[in-house]
């Protein structure tokens, strides 16, 4: 049989955006359900960060973890949205053809890919300030410092539009992924796709309710305490010695 | 079956002859009396033989089984012989599928785009080596297998997909979802003897697979009901296993 | 003035118009087919039930071969066939289907071991044999032997056209679309091309070939309600017709189909009586087993359509807005047999009538269905007095078919015809004589005249509407030529028509001016046309003053082979005339392998022909003979009707079967 020799790029650029974007849907549904451990207590939030900075396993927090952290993150952002764009209308026609199929049809998952982009867009922008700041002060985060960062620094704006943006850009992503790969199609695919869709929806509203509500509570403790002398928070179990 | 209260239709046709250099594009309503059954060639030809016998649309079978008349019916593309005017509202807004070529009104030169497709991807059974002696019996086939060829077997190239997704009005090269169920269809069909690498070859880019970017309108129009979601995911697998065994 | 040469045009591009492009392109000669639509799209796709060939590797196929098939065949005529060309075609259907098989048709595969059927209603268990596992598989059809309809499950003729047309793009041949050929051009008995017009941008075309083949269709929109696509209008039949030269032959033999849908006319498959289904009138009556107390709703296809109609006549019928119907009730089917066994029937009623067929009756009457007539060809496929005309598939009268054809024998044919034809057609291709020595003057002068016509009929002022005509005529034929004729009602038919005629010549195209896509105008001169076709079978069917097939005569219901033996074979010899020239062509008996007998339904009304006795005791004493010294079946065949000599020799080979040649 003739061997041919093809072109792979389109696949690999396929397969990594789909695979970046899986990391980061994995990722963000983590990242807010530990932001969202104030809710339990101030205790539980500094517990959750002091571990992601390494204290549980060196017995010392290394906020350099969170920085390699961000790093990492920031790489797959930036390889993901860069491949993903070239899925976004080329030029100004293009989106104009799309809005009136959009609006003609009404059909839900055109309408949810448009979300998409826009929500990809949005987050091309206040994702790498967000990104930029847990990089260069990866030291900044606590039940306070956090707060601290909500309310003084006015990043409680900057994250509500954040957190609507990549709860549903992920949440519709990771359906689309199911689908697009047939990730668990069964032998019917209405059927399967109407669960996905289901579970999608559902976990839109849970995230976007528990992100909410852990940044009422930030900004509630922002509001509570005044952070201009420096007050950092002081954990009631876990003594350290340096910091 | 009951008398039902016969409603008065009110139907608007996106009206253009791009061989009158006079005309542009425009809103033409028509009231049309319904009757018991009436399908909107019915109600089509009425307009024509008695409101204005210039209208110019596409039925041939009118038995949803030959593809030519899909148009977009309330903005959804769709075949207009098998939709009973008795499933919409009184105003029924009709024009005719975007993308391809204008005749006039509601009528499209699909054919040409189709013919096109299949030249570019070559949608027919490549074996070349094979000689045919029909005297002899016939290869055989699983019946199963036969069955699943046909069941990808029955797009009618109306074109509806092809309305119905974002991706190729934005990128008119794409294949769209009747080009990639037309690979779907020869990939499993043992009597074609292409290899993966030439498969890749036709659907291993941007204007292929890669292209599509599962907005699955495709799907939810196709009259025929294929599989189209499946089908791609199943080409979109095997192109990414193609692209690492190379 | 756009003048197109090539060596073969081929007007039609079904799947007999496809199968001869790419057969004349296979042997190097070019070939443009002209289409009105994309040819995927033609009438071969709703063909559903099969395709016959005597494959006999089902269990309920066994034992079939090439002399069952002829028989059925010859019996479903009426021995109105031409036994020679059924022949060919019998011995040419498996290859036919084996070629189609390797180009990529699903066709659906016996599977080894036991399945469920209904047989007369009742479930019966069948076993497929090990060895037949993976060969193409087929059902059971009305007037047939064997189980010998092939099939791909619900959508046999969609997949033989999108193969063939695959085919055909594989081959590159070249394809016309939305190019409705309007006229031939010919010259001292021998036919030139066609001009044909572009119904996108109206422009005219000189199409100049070697040799023209005109593969239509049929002409079932001559009829109110037909099962047909709106475009087989016969138009090929009419440019034939027009030349004043080629010939029609048996336009009056008409099938119809009992149960269309109304209002559309789509056809319900005939399971639905086969499993028990029942037809009731207006008062919810089962009327039936008044007409046919024995076979009730299961007796033959034309007849119940004639019972039907019979019935609906006495004002039985359900009024609507579109005519008489009446009802086929399911619903005692209950919803699980219909949803798993009629699912096409319930999707059809879901999208065309908006009713549940498990709960709701289907309003249904007889419909036109088949044109047995066409243009009359030699076993070559050309005209028998035009040269280099050509006509292949439901457009020709072949004639296999003889007065009704076999359910499956058709979509059978249109590619058994197509691969013969284009063999002969490249004979004369390859033959000097073909070469085309027409002057452009002539060409000119033929468009010219479609020129004029067409500005007329757009020039034209006070005159008629060729809608109210069309109409007209669609109910004309309908009631006075339809199911059942008799001599008074055809003769006022032949009197209307040909007065709808004259007044057609006077046809005025209301508002739509434009010279380009112009529906009105289109429907104008096809009106024209349709009316000369209307015209033949009309005059046909009131001179044929007998009962044959579908022809049925209320004044003459026997047979009578006697006097009509005979094929009806209409030309139209002038412009100026207003009424086809008929005359006859005898069917000899002479040399018949099946001499005419009874076709086995009702009571045997035949008015036998001397000439059959003696022909039948011929054939009783070969056969007799040649058994007795052991001789294989072709050997017997061939003594009493030798064939193979007319086939090209590449289709000459004896097919293999299970168990036979293998
Ligand atoms: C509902 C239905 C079901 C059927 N089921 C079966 C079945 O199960 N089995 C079976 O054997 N048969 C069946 N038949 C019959 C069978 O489908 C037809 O006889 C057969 O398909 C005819 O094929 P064809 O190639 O001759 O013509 P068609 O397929 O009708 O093709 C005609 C072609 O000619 C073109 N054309 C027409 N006029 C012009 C013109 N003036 N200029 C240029 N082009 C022109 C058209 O565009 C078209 O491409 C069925 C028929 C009907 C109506
Ligand atoms: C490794 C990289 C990341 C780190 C370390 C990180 C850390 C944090 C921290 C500590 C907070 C709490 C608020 C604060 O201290 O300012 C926060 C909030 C938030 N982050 Fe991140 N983040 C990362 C990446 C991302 C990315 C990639 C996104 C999305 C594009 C994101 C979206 C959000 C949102 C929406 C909030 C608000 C959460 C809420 O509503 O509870 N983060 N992040
Ligand atoms: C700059 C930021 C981003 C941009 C511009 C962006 C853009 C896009 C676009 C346009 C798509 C659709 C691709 C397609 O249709 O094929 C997409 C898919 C996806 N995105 Fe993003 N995205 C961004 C960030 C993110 C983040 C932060 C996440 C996760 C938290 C994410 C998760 C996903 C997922 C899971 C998919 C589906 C992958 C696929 O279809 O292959 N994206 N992104
Ligand atoms: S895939 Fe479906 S919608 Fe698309 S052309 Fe084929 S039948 Fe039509
Ligand atoms: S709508 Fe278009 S983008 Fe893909 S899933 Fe269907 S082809
Ligand atoms: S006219 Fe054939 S599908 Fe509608």
């Amino acid at each position: 049989m003739r061997r041919t020799k093809i072109d792979k790029t389109p696949a690999r650029l396929d397969f990594i955006q789909s695979l970046t974007g899986l990391i980061l849907g994995i990722f963000i549904m983590g990242h807010i359900l530990f932001e969202a451990s104030i809710l339990i207590s101030q205790e539980m939030m500094y517990k959750v960060t002091i571990m992601f900075e390494g204290y549980y396993f060196f017995g010392e927090t290394h906020p350099g973890i969170i920085s390699f952290l961000a790093a990492a993150i920031s790489v797959i952002f930036v390889v993901h949205s860069g491949i993903a764009m070239r899925k976004f209308p080329a030029n100004y026609k293009q989106y104009r053809i799309m809005k009136k199929h959009i609006v003609s049809m009404k059909h839900e998952d055109t309408s949810l890919w448009l979300i998409q982009a826009i929500t990809g867009f949005i987050m091309f922008f206040l994702g790498s300030v967000h990104l930029f700041i847990m990089m260069t002060q990866p030291a900044n985060i606590g039940p306070f410092a956090s707060a601290s960062r909500v309310v003084d620094e006015f990043m409680g704006f900057l994250y509500i539009a954040l957190l609507i943006s990549v709860v549903l850009h992920a949440l519709i992503g990771l359906y689309r992924l199911a689908l697009k790969w047939g990730f668990m199609e069964g032998k019917n695919t209405k059927v399967s796709r109407a669960r996905f869709k289901l579970i999608m929806k559902t976990m839109i509203a849970l995230y976007l309710f528990l992100g909410t509500y852990s940044l009422f509570t930030y900004t509630k403790i922002g509001l509570e305490h005044n952070f201009s002398d420096g007050e950092r928070y002081k954990s009631k179990t876990i003594i350290m010695e340096k910091h | 079956m009951s008398e039902k209260k016969n409603r008065i239709l009110k139907i608007s046709i996106l009206r253009f002859d791009p061989h009158d250099p006079e005309d542009f594009p425009h809103m033409e309503t028509f009231e049309v009396k319904e009757a018991d059954g009436m399908t909107l060639f019915v109600a089509l030809n009425e307009i024509r033989e008695h409101h204005d016998n210039s209208l110019k649309f596409d039925f041939v079978c009118r038995a949803g089984i030959c593809g030519s008349c899909s148009m977009l019916v309330n903005g959804k593309p769709t075949l207009a012989c098998r939709t009973l005017t008795s499933k919409l509202g009184e105003n029924i807004s009709l024009a005719p599928l975007p993308l391809f070529e204008l005749i006039g009104d509601l009528s499209i030169y699909t054919g040409k785009w189709m013919r096109g497709l299949n030249e570019r991807l070559e949608t027919w059974i490549h074996n070349k080596e094979e000689e045919l002696d029909i005297d002899k019996l016939e290869q055989r086939m699983e019946p199963e297998l036969a069955d699943k060829i046909y069941e990808v077997d029955r797009c009618v190239e109306c074109g509806c997909c092809v309305a119905g997704c974002g991706t190729i009005q934005m990128r008119p090269d794409f294949a769209g979802a009747v080009g990639l169920n037309k690979i779907a269809r020869y990939h499993i069909d043992p009597r074609d003897k292409r290899t993966d690498e030439e498969y890749y070859e036709l659907i291993g880019d941007e204007d292929g697979v890669f292209g599509c970017m599962t907005l699955l309108g495709c799907e939810d129009v196709c009259p025929k009901d294929l599989p189209l979601q499946s089908k791609i995911a199943y080409l979109r697998r095997m192109m990414i296993k193609t692209s690492m065994n190379n | 003035m756009k003048i197109i040469c090539t060596d073969v045009l081929v007007i039609g591009g079904g799947l007999a118009g496809l199968r001869v492009a790419t057969g004349v392109k296979e042997r190097g000669h070019g070939a443009i087919v002209l289409s009105l639509v994309p040819p995927k799209r033609s009438h071969s796709a709703a063909a559903q039930g099969g395709m016959q060939a005597s494959l006999a590797n089902c269990k309920m196929g066994e034992g079939d071969n090439e002399d069952v098939h002829f028989g059925d065949t010859i019996r479903g005529s009426d021995w109105g066939a031409d036994q020679e060309v059924a022949r060919m075609f019998v011995h040419c259907a498996p290859k036919a289907i084996r070629e189609l098989a390797a180009w990529g048709v699903p066709w659906s595969r016996v599977k080894k071991g036991d399945h469920d059927s209904i047989i007369n209603a009742k479930k019966v268990t069948i076993t497929e044999k090990d060895e037949a596992h993976g060969l193409i598989t087929a059902r059971d059809f009305g007037g047939t032997k064997k189980w010998r309809t092939c099939y791909t499950s619900d959508g046999t003729g969609h997949s033989m056209l999108y193969a063939m047309d695959n085919k055909a793009k594989q081959d590159e041949v070249e394809v016309h679309e939305r190019l409705e050929a309007i006229s031939l051009i010919h010259e001292n008995g021998r036919c030139y091309g066609a001009i044909a017009r572009n119904l996108m941008n109206g422009e005219l075309v000189a199409y100049i070939a070697k040799a023209t083949t005109i593969a239509t269709g049929g002409y079932g929109r001559i009829y109110s309600v037909s099962t047909n696509a709106i475009i087989c209008q016969g138009i090929g039949q009419a440019i034939a017709l027009e030349t004043g030269v080629a010939t029609l032959g048996n336009m009056e033999a008409i099938q119809f189909h009992p149960t269309a849908i109304v209002p559309v006319g789509i056809l319900t498959t005939e399971g639905c009586r086969g499993d028990g289904g029942l037809l009731l009138d207006k008062d919810g009556y089962r009327f039936m087993p008044d007409y046919e107390p024995d076979k009730k709703e299961l007796a033959s296809r034309d007849v119940v359509s004639r019972r039907m109609t019979e019935h609906m006549r006495k004002g039985k019928g359900v009024k609507s807005r579109y005519g008489d119907h009446l009802w086929l009730d399911i619903t005692l089917l209950g919803r699980k047999h219909i949803e798993k066994n009629l699912r096409e029937v319930k999707e059809i009623c879901e999208n065309f009538l908006g009713i549940d067929p498990a709960v709701d009756w289907i309003p249904v009457r007889p419909t036109q269905h088949y044109s047995m007539g066409g243009i009359r060809t030699k076993y070559t496929g050309e005209s028998q007095t035009l040269k280099g005309l050509y006509s292949c598939g439901e457009a020709a009268c072949w004639d296999m078919h003889g007065f009704n054809r076999l359910g499956g024998n058709s979509v059978s044919e249109t590619v058994v015809a197509g691969m013969l034809v284009a063999e002969y057609i490249s004979d004369f291709c390859d033959k000097q004589e073909s070469s085309v020595d027409v002057q452009s003057s002539t060409v000119e002068k033929f468009l010219k005249i479609q020129a004029d016509k067409i500005e007329k009929l757009l020039s034209h002022e006070n005159g008629e509407d060729a809608y109210v005509l069309r109409r007209a005529m669609e109910e004309i034929m309908m009631n006075k030529v339809g199911i059942f004729r008799n001599g008074d009602d055809l003769q006022d038919a032949v009197n209307e028509l040909e007065e709808l005629y004259k007044r057609s010549k006077n046809i005025e195209v209301f508002r739509s001016k434009s010279r380009a896509a112009n529906p009105a105008l289109e429907n104008a001169y096809r009106t024209q046309k349709m009316l000369k076709v209307a015209l033949t079978c009309a005059v046909g069917a009131l001179n044929r003053t007998e009962s044959r097939g579908a022809h049925s005569r209320e004044d003459y219901p026997k047979r009578d082979d006697a006097n009509w033996l005979k094929r009806t074979i209409t030309s139209w010899r002038d412009e100026a005339d207003t009424l086809p020239t008929v005359s006859y062509e005898e069917i000899k008996i002479d040399n018949m392998e099946l001499p005419p007998g009874f076709r086995g339904y009702g009571k045997d009304l035949t008015q036998h022909h001397p000439q059959t006795k003696i022909r039948q005791s011929m054939v009783d004493v070969i056969t007799d003979k040649l058994e007795k010294d052991g001789a294989t079946r072709f050997e017997i065949q061939n003594a009493l009707m030798p064939y193979l000599d007319k086939l090209p020799e590449k289709y000459r080979g004896i097919n293999e079967r299970l168990g036979e040649n293998v």
